[in-house]
């Protein structure tokens, strides 16, 4: 018989890095699962996205018992990493001069289409440019889709 | 150490953007609200530079208010730990809680009172530990447990006759459970420092080094423990899965450790080396 589903929780957590503080700690404590197990699991799951944010969603049964499933990290961490962009300059109104290639938003779509509402990789890439657009940072060179224009 | 949590109002299509932002600033996990989302740092992690210069950076397409919390760290994990089954090892080795009533006799009892540490036996990584150091003699050894978490390894080597024990965790609470733990089963002897491998006070040779943690960090600290283990010492590693056996693997191979036995449950593995 199929456990008891108790509710849903969704985090957003670096790979690697959770741990049983806040807002893992309360989050998943209140409901006397167990926290250190949750973490270690995680951590093991996440090793090759460390310091990665990654979303997570997380069932928790009647039982106190859980699964997780982990999607692909948000489009704007994405292009964070690939552009090698570090924020954290402690100069106000600094500007971004990061730039990806279309290969690289390519790239990008293709590992955000299983969590995108997106038909064609063509409309997952322009909304990953989009959002590149937003953060300042330039998509150089020619789009495909203009190519064959 | 306490936790400051960011209550942040921002238009959704935004949030994602100022979600990689703050990643980037040292926040480490962040929780949907209705109005926004709540973003979670390590007290004094917070740099307030940091955070106006992102506003500053956005300020033509988006705007955020927020208000600040101080989440005081206690022990989140109190609820599991106050009804939890106990652990029997290969029928010798039985783990239990204070609470716990005890009928049968085990050849090995460990006493474990755990907050928010990790080590009860009911994770299989702590399970296939004490299995290879069921089969791993213990006597008069010299014994490093490299992030003890609540100590139940360190307390194990005791138990199989170890008389050199030092234990360590970089989490403060992981010691301070370690020694607890430690004091239940009159193993005073065991020293527990809170450092990481490289920066601990440690001067001895070890014959054998626990190592329950992850893949990244033990292919990190494989270096080390080659130079804190006798020649011909034993290393038992676990924290990581199957698929991860081959780089652990091919790391141990270039410090001339020789992998002698394998230990799997549900995916997480084991791996006991000499060398």
């Amino acid at each position: 018989m199929a456990k008891e589903v108790a509710g849903y929780l969704k985090l957003q957590v670096k790979g690697g890095q959770a741990n049983p503080s806040p807002p893992i700690g309360p989050a998943l404590g209140s409901k006397g699962i167990n926290i250190m197990e949750f973490c270690k699991q995680f951590n093991a799951r996440t090793q090759e996205k460390q310091g990665m944010v990654l979303p997570v969603l997380i069932t928790y049964y009647k039982d106190k018992s859980f699964d997780f499933v982990i999607k692909t990290p948000p489009a704007a961490i994405l292009l964070l990493e690939a552009t090698k962009l570090k924020s954290g300059s402690a100069e106000p109104n600094r500007k971004k001069v990061g730039s990806v290639t279309w290969d690289q938003v390519k790239t990008i779509a293709e590992t955000k289409m299983p969590d995108l509402n997106c038909f064609t990789i063509e409309s997952a890439m322009k909304m990953i440019a989009g959002t590149a657009r937003s953060m300042g940072i330039k998509v150089t060179g020619t789009a495909p889709w203009e190519q064959n224009d | 150490m306490n936790y400051l949590e960011l209550n942040i109002k921002i238009a959704p299509e935004f949030a994602e953007i100022l979600t990689a932002e703050l990643g980037e600033i040292g926040f480490e996990s962040f929780v949907d609200t209705e109005n926004g989302f709540n973003a979670y740092i390590l007290e004094n992690q917070l740099v307030m530079d940091d955070l106006q210069a992102i506003e500053a950076q956005y300020q033509d397409l988006f705007s955020f208010e927020y208000q600040t919390q101080i989440i005081e760290q206690k022990n989140w994990n109190a609820i599991w730990e106050s009804e939890y089954e106990p652990v029997i090892v290969n029928d010798k080795c039985l783990i239990y809680s204070t609470f716990h009533q005890i009928t049968k006799k085990y050849p090995y009892e460990i006493l474990i009172n755990p907050k928010m540490s990790f080590g009860t036996g009911h994770h299989e990584t702590t399970t296939l530990m004490i299995e290879h150091q069921l089969e791993t003699d213990h006597q008069n050894q010299a014994v490093l447990d490299a992030g003890c978490g609540t100590g139940v390894l360190a307390i194990m080597a005791s138990k199989l006759g170890a008389n050199q024990i030092d234990a360590i965790d970089i989490d403060e609470w992981a010691v301070t459970n370690t020694l607890e733990n430690i004091a239940l089963n009159n193993c005073s002897y065991i020293k527990v420092y809170q450092s990481d491998l490289q920066n601990a006070p440690l001067t001895e040779k070890y014959d054998i080094i626990l190592a329950n943690i992850n893949k990244n960090v033990l292919l990190e600290e494989i270096k080390l423990y080659r130079q804190y283990l006798t020649p011909n010492g034993v290393l038992l590693l676990s924290g990581f899965y199957e698929i991860d056996i081959v780089d652990i693997c091919q790391e141990t191979q270039k410090y001339g450790f020789e992998l002698i036995a394998t230990k799997q449950k549900n995916q997480w593995v084991s791996l006991k080396f000499v060398g």
